[in-house]
């Protein structure tokens, strides 16, 4: 980039961002944004309900908009694409064969391995995207649990054989990068900052469960605000006390992500905070289990056999 | 000419209209919902204070509907009794998701579909948002990328609107619009836990305490909500209603009405709600009986049987069944095909002329536009009955605040039996949303869910009526028949939401 480029890109960025007093060395590192580099996601959805969507849309700074504009390129996505029909299909043909350039494939929900004909774009199953993407993309994003681990559609019981992205490839013998974002939904910070990271450093440090290190790598527990009342033995008893809900069956041990640390939804709130028991929503076994149900209302019931 | 409109965008999850086009007129319109998971089938034998965590991700745009119909049908089940600061905390969270939510359909679902969004290219003022939005576009068109300035572009061709003032404004409280959901969404989370997705929330009300900073919190981001509703969404709404006023003629469904209510007033079974519930067919307005739901499915890809009951019913996928075409099953009431959403729970108020401040703003607005309260049903329509909900909705919110009692219990002592059934309803964004459960030995026995979109999207009965969209569809002029920019237009109008219709 020649001085002209990097002064007329720094006064886009400054005006996105409100950036004109920061650091020489900050605004230096901001060099590093090629507009053609941004990546462009075709973001593509399975069995999902959307959740990790919306959640998308609730983060918080930089704003979804600067999100989409600066860091990175929504090419196709269902709920914000201005085209629909055939021309979007052509849209997502164009890239997945590769004469559209480079992009990441986004995957939110999770896949009917079972009953493809439980998920349908157009008229190819999901199965057909995924396999297609997997020559041409420059690796995946599993957004959300249902992607990452297969999720709620992935019950015990369920009828469509639902499995993850990871899952999936691996049938197909597809050995391609992919991002696990776990959450139900994820949090927007764990999918934006991940972008961001590829963006501006590179690949994030993953766990060995394939997420970022910077979100995913301690239990909820091990950072919670409630830990000297789990150490003080002061229990919640009952829904809607404070105190540590441990004995209420809170799965904060098992589950790692920051929410103790990042809160949710412009930090005005997050589950325990709420008094409400840690589901596990990032956890990979989230909600698999019948016989493992989320709450324990009394002490008197036979602590149950973790899978 | 057959032409299929789908994938839809810009509405939730995976829908196809096939259409059947001949001289510039839809004659047949099939609406399908390609995406299946099973929901009331693996609820089955798990805990029931498992239902409203995992009903919420039916839909991840409204859980807290879902969350909300399944506390209704446990606290019946369980017979429990509701503190009064438990359903005003229900009502708390739930009314600021209608507001996120109106806001987010307006504008980041339905606007590009009236909005010129390269109106921006035009632009000569000093807002730094738009002026930011006008370099990314200019930059974008500018780089020969394939597809530039996606997701706002490329588009479907049909006729936009022409004031450059219009437009610009859309354009800049679209980006406002962006921010303004968020803190609905977190006044919502401040006693919800977090959205999407609520932890909080249980049959017999909520974990969190009625404490006066979060009321206060919470308050001030309803009045920045409230501000934004009545300064500039509902002007826009009306402003696209003067720019398209064809559009109270085109996308009225053929059928009756039916509203669940929303947002009980007392924490007593069966109290009063802001909007009433009732079934409004051929102009007959009676109260809701839900015995008198079936669910067809000769249309559908089931094998189960058809006609069945709430409580009897069923399900056994079948994706290859001939003659069927969509996931989504059938409902009807009293056999007669319906709407629901905002315009049938407006329609179905104002008929029983019981809440006085939605016959006013109803009036109102009908006066100023210049219609009849009928055209309620028709696209404009709907964008209309969202605007006057959300009104509506933000101010019982302030109030219903203030009603919160800071020294008392917000939640029931839960207790579940040995065995119990139980209804609960009440009116997600888009529409009457109904669960059942039936519990034996302690477990879910039967977990039913009939959702709003279910009635919308619907697929033909068993007798070939067709759904309400597919009604609204049916006789359409379409200027290009390979777009079909109306055609989508009305989809856009239902605010579909087809994980939901389908769960």
């Amino acid at each position: 980039m020649d001085r002209r480029e990097f002064l007329k890109l720094g006064a886009t960025l400054s005006a996105a961002f409100g950036i004109l007093n920061l650091p020489k060395p900050v605004i230096a590192a901001l060099k590093k944004i090629e507009p053609q580099s941004i990546p462009k996601l075709i973001y593509l959805q399975g069995q999902s309900c959307s959740g990790c969507s919306v959640s998308l849309l609730q983060a918080a700074s930089p704003s979804p908009l600067t999100l989409i504009t600066n860091y990175s390129q929504l090419a196709f996505h269902t709920d914000l694409s201005a085209v629909s029909g055939k021309k979007a299909l052509d849209l997502i043909e164009k890239y997945i064969s590769g004469k559209a350039g480079d992009y990441y494939l986004a995957v939110e929900g999770a896949i009917p391995a079972k009953m493809p004909e439980a998920c349908v774009i157009g008229d190819k199953v999901f199965g057909q995207y995924l396999e297609a993407a997997a020559s041409t993309m420059i690796g995946a994003v599993a957004v959300g649990s249902c992607a990452s681990d297969g999720g709620i559609p992935a019950a015990e019981g369920n009828l469509t054989g639902a499995i993850s992205l990871r899952q999936y490839y691996k049938q197909l013998n597809i050995n391609k990068l992919i991002i696990n974002l776990r959450g139900c939904s994820v949090h927007p910070d764990w999918v934006w900052q991940t972008i961001i990271n590829i963006v501006k450093v590179g690949l994030p440090e993953l766990t060995d469960q394939g997420s970022p290190a910077l979100f995913y790598s301690r239990k909820v527990h091990e950072q919670c605000p409630r830990y000297h009342d789990f150490q003080q033995e002061i229990f919640a008893t009952k829904l809607g006390e404070g105190g540590c809900l441990f004995k209420l069956g809170c799965l904060g041990p098992d589950t790692a992500a920051d929410c103790p640390n990042r809160w949710w939804n412009l930090s005005q709130s997050w589950c325990i905070a709420a008094n409400a028991p840690c589901i596990g929503c990032a956890w990979p076994n989230f909600a698999r289990k019948k016989d493992f149900p989320f709450y324990r209302l009394s002490e008197q019931k036979k602590p149950i056999e973790r899978s | 000419m057959k032409v299929s409109l789908g994938p839809i965008t810009r509405i939730e999850g995976h829908l196809n209209i096939e259409t059947t086009v001949e001289k510039n007129k839809i004659v047949d319109a099939r609406c399908k919902g390609e995406m299946f998971r099973g929901f009331e089938v693996f609820l089955q034998g798990r805990d029931p204070l498992d239902a409203q965590q995992i009903t919420q991700r039916i839909c991840g745009v409204c859980p807290y509907a879902h969350a909300i119909a399944s506390s209704y049908a446990q606290e019946s089940t369980y017979n429990l009794n509701v503190p009064p600061n438990g359903r005003i905390m229900h009502n708390l969270i739930q009314g600021a998701n209608h507001l996120y939510d109106y806001l987010l359909q307006f504008y980041q679902l339905a606007a590009l579909d009236f909005i010129d969004v390269t109106a921006i290219l035009q632009y000569k003022g000093k807002d730094a948002d738009l002026l930011t939005v006008k370099n990314w576009v200019q930059a974008e068109l500018a780089s020969g990328k394939s597809y530039p300035a996606a997701p706002f572009l490329p588009r479907l061709s049909g006729k936009y609107i022409k004031d450059k003032d219009l437009n610009i404004g859309a354009l800049k409280h679209y980006i406002e619009a962006m921010e303004i959901q968020k803190k609905a969404n977190a006044a919502a989370a401040i006693f919800g836990g977090k959205f999407p997705h609520s932890t909080s929330i249980f049959p017999g009300g909520c974990t969190q305490n009625a404490r006066i900073d979060l009321i206060a919190s919470y308050q001030s981001l309803i009045h920045e909500v409230r501000d934004f509703y009545h300064n500039k969404y509902i002007p826009d709404v009306l402003a696209v209603a003067k720019a398209f006023p064809e559009y109270w003629e085109i996308g009225a469904s053929k059928g009756g009405f039916l509203s669940f209510g929303l947002l009980p007033v007392t924490s007593e079974p069966n109290s009063e709600r802001v909007f009433s519930s009732g079934a409004l067919l051929n102009g007959d307005i009676s109260p809701v009986n839900f015995e008198l739901i079936t669910e067809d499915v000769k249309h559908s890809l089931y094998s189960s049987p058809s006609g069945l009951k709430v409580k009897d019913s069923t399900l056994t996928p079948s994706p290859h069944k001939s003659g069927a075409y969509s996931w989504i099953k059938a409902p009807r009431y009293q056999g007669q095909m319906v709407e629901v959403g905002s315009a049938a729970r407006i329609l179905v108020d104002y008929h029983q002329g019981h809440n006085p401040k939605v016959k006013k703003l109803v009036d109102t607005f009908a006066g100023q536009v210049g219609i009849k309260p009928s055209k309620i049903n028709s696209v404009l329509g709907r964008y209309l009955s969202r605007a006057i909900c959300g009104a509506v909705i933000a101010d019982f919110l302030l109030d219903e605040t203030e009603r919160l009692d800071t020294k008392g219990p917000t939640i029931a002592d839960i207790k579940i039996p040995a065995s119990g059934e139980g209804f609960g309803a009440t009116e997600a964004s888009r529409g009457a949303l109904l669960h059942y459960i039936r519990i034996k030995n302690y477990k879910i026995e039967r977990y039913e869910c009939v959702v709003p979109t279910t009635w919308n999207a619907s697929p033909r009965d068993d007798n070939n009526q067709p759904g309400a969209m597919e009604s609204a569809l049916i006789g359409t002029h379409v200027q290009d028949p390979e777009d079909q920019i109306e055609a989508v237009r009305i989809v856009h109008s239902f605010d579909p939401c087809i994980a939901c219709a389908v769960h």
